[in-house]
């Protein structure tokens, strides 16, 4: 079906934290393009999947390929110079530092101060509030907005990867939809995405295919339609 | 003691201090560990210093000699040791930094190297005093005063103004999040090492020139005394460090000339060190 390699590729990845085992070999792809959802309960493994592809931890066996090739033990300055950017779990702001420096940290890699301020206007489009808190110190903000600076700076490294982990996670609804709308306009613009989700409504109206994760194994596969018609995730995650 | 040796034995005492501290300061920031070792690279760098000013006669050859050759000895302690405890709890690095620390200092007292002496650094007059209408700034003094102001214009430069400064306040911030923004922490926490433990061999220097004096164990007080400086300083702020060095001095230099005929220099910092962690644990600038 797909003539150029996936852009991940994940295979038999396994994870242990001291002797607790976390993943226990888990495949996926993500084609380019392609949006693609990681759904399951805390303590599924979701986020150890993001850490692994970022290279936060160091799996204990499998391998991760990015556009063909190897990374499963580079440096996760590396993965971003392979055009991978990261919204971690949390946020991970760069809290003392104010919303610009963040934004312009997204872009560390980018030499060119023009190509910097477009995609910094461009980040501003998306989350206005973040152009009218330009100077403020990240710590200072609220989650949400901290969410929003996290997806901004990812932005800016103009990825062609977005890895995004529990971004909706204790957001009031409506940040939750300019999030995931921010999400879907990134989509439309050929970013590749996988996204680590508790929020399956949502994530299922962004991607194109889903992984459903339990105690670190893949249960279930799909196009996100079929996903959400599933009796078990219905049950699971979908509240009905 | 009048206001002007005061005012005059602050600023030196506190510029020796901040030299010594802003290295370990900003290995802390990045890293969260307290590297004690970085006290031998101070001896190292005074060391390295006076054998070039015995061979050449050049102040300037012996300070920049003692600055690379301290530089690189950081960043060998960091690429050789540290490089491979940074997953390990903080004791495990601390105490292997003790431990570094000792094995050089024993080193360095064994006759090919220093030996059990102290040595004469006689550089003093490479640089003039000054006499100003308040009163006279001694050579020594004038050395320690210039080249500190020189380091720090070049420290705030470099925070502020570089890529690499943008890196280091990143990686100190949030280690993970600034590699995954495509900084190279190797290398930008390798270069942290290299001007950290570069200052720390100027500073060996200039105390060696100051008190005309360098011997193997002069880095046993400022090792812990160091220590006192970064807590003040609220661990790992290069501002707070700055703050705390010259707060210190003064606080050591008044007590000095009022109870001085009770307390010493290093007792007294160490009472305020105290004193700060029983009212404030976050240090006297910390958050």
């Amino acid at each position: 079906m797909h003539e150029r390699a996936p852009l991940l590729q994940i295979a038999n990845l396994v994870v242990k934290y001291g002797h607790i085992q976390a993943l226990h070999g888990v495949s996926l792809d993500v084609q380019p393009g392609e949006a693609v959802a990681i759904l399951g309960a805390n303590g599924a493994g979701k986020s150890t999947i993001v850490r692994a592809v970022s290279g936060w931890v160091k799996p204990a066996a499998g391998r991760i390929l990015y556009a063909g090739e190897e990374i499963t033990t580079l440096p996760s300055w590396d993965r971003a110079a392979r055009g991978m950017a990261l919204v971690p779990e949390g946020g991970h702001v760069f809290r003392d530092m104010t919303v610009e420096e963040n934004l312009r940290l997204g872009a560390y890699l980018e030499s060119d101060p023009r190509t910097v301020r477009e995609r910094m206007e461009y980040v501003y489009t998306l989350f206005p509030v973040l152009k009218e808190r330009r100077r403020q110190i990240a710590r200072t903000m609220s989650g949400g907005e901290q969410q929003m600076l996290a997806i901004g700076r990812a932005v800016m490294r103009n990825p062609q990867l977005l890895v995004v982990d529990e971004v909706s996670m204790g957001l009031a609804p409506v940040l939750v939809d300019t999030v995931f709308e921010a999400l879907r306009q990134l989509k439309e613009e050929g970013v590749s995405m996988l996204i680590v989700e508790q929020n399956a409504h949502e994530t299922l109206n962004v991607v194109d295919r889903g992984y459903v994760l339990e105690n670190g194994r893949i249960v279930l596969e799909g196009m996100a339609d079929d996903l959400r018609e599933d009796p078990r995730v219905q049950a699971a995650y979908l509240g009905g | 003691m009048s206001l002007w040796n005061i005012l005059l034995d602050t600023l030196t005492q506190g510029s020796i201090y901040f030299l010594i501290a802003v290295g370990l300061t900003m290995v802390y920031g990045i890293l969260k560990i307290l590297h004690i070792a970085h006290a031998a690279v101070y001896t190292i760098g005074a060391g390295v210093g006076l054998a070039v000013f015995k061979l050449t006669g050049s102040f300037w050859l012996a300070l920049i000699a003692a600055m690379l050759v301290s530089g690189l000895v950081g960043v060998i302690i960091y690429r050789g040791v540290y490089f491979y405890m940074l997953d390990q709890p903080r004791i495990v690095p601390l105490i292997t930094s003790v431990g570094l620390f000792l094995l050089i200092e024993d080193l360095l007292q064994k006759p090919y190297l220093m030996g059990p002496y102290q040595h004469a650094f006689p550089a003093q007059e490479v640089f003039p005093s000054i006499t100003l209408p308040w009163g006279t700034i001694p050579n020594a003094q004038v050395m320690i005063l210039t080249l500190t102001g020189v380091a720090l214009v070049a420290l705030y430069l470099i925070f502020t103004r570089t890529r690499l400064g943008l890196a280091w306040q990143a990686a100190a911030q949030d280690r993970e999040m600034a590699g995954s923004v495509g900084i190279n922490l190797n290398r930008a926490i390798a270069l942290n090492f290299l001007l950290g433990s570069a200052l720390a061999g100027a500073a060996g220097v200039l105390v060696g020139v100051f008190y005309n004096s360098v011997y193997a164990t002069m880095g046993d007080v400022p090792s812990y005394k160091a220590f006192v400086v970064i807590v003040l300083g609220g661990m790992g702020s290069v501002t707070g460090t700055l703050a705390a060095s010259f707060l210190l001095a003064f606080a050591e230099t008044v007590l000095l000339a009022s109870v001085g005929y009770v307390l010493p220099r290093d007792a007294i910092a160490f009472l305020v060190l105290i004193f700060v962690l029983m009212f404030r644990p976050q240090g006297l600038l910390g958050r």
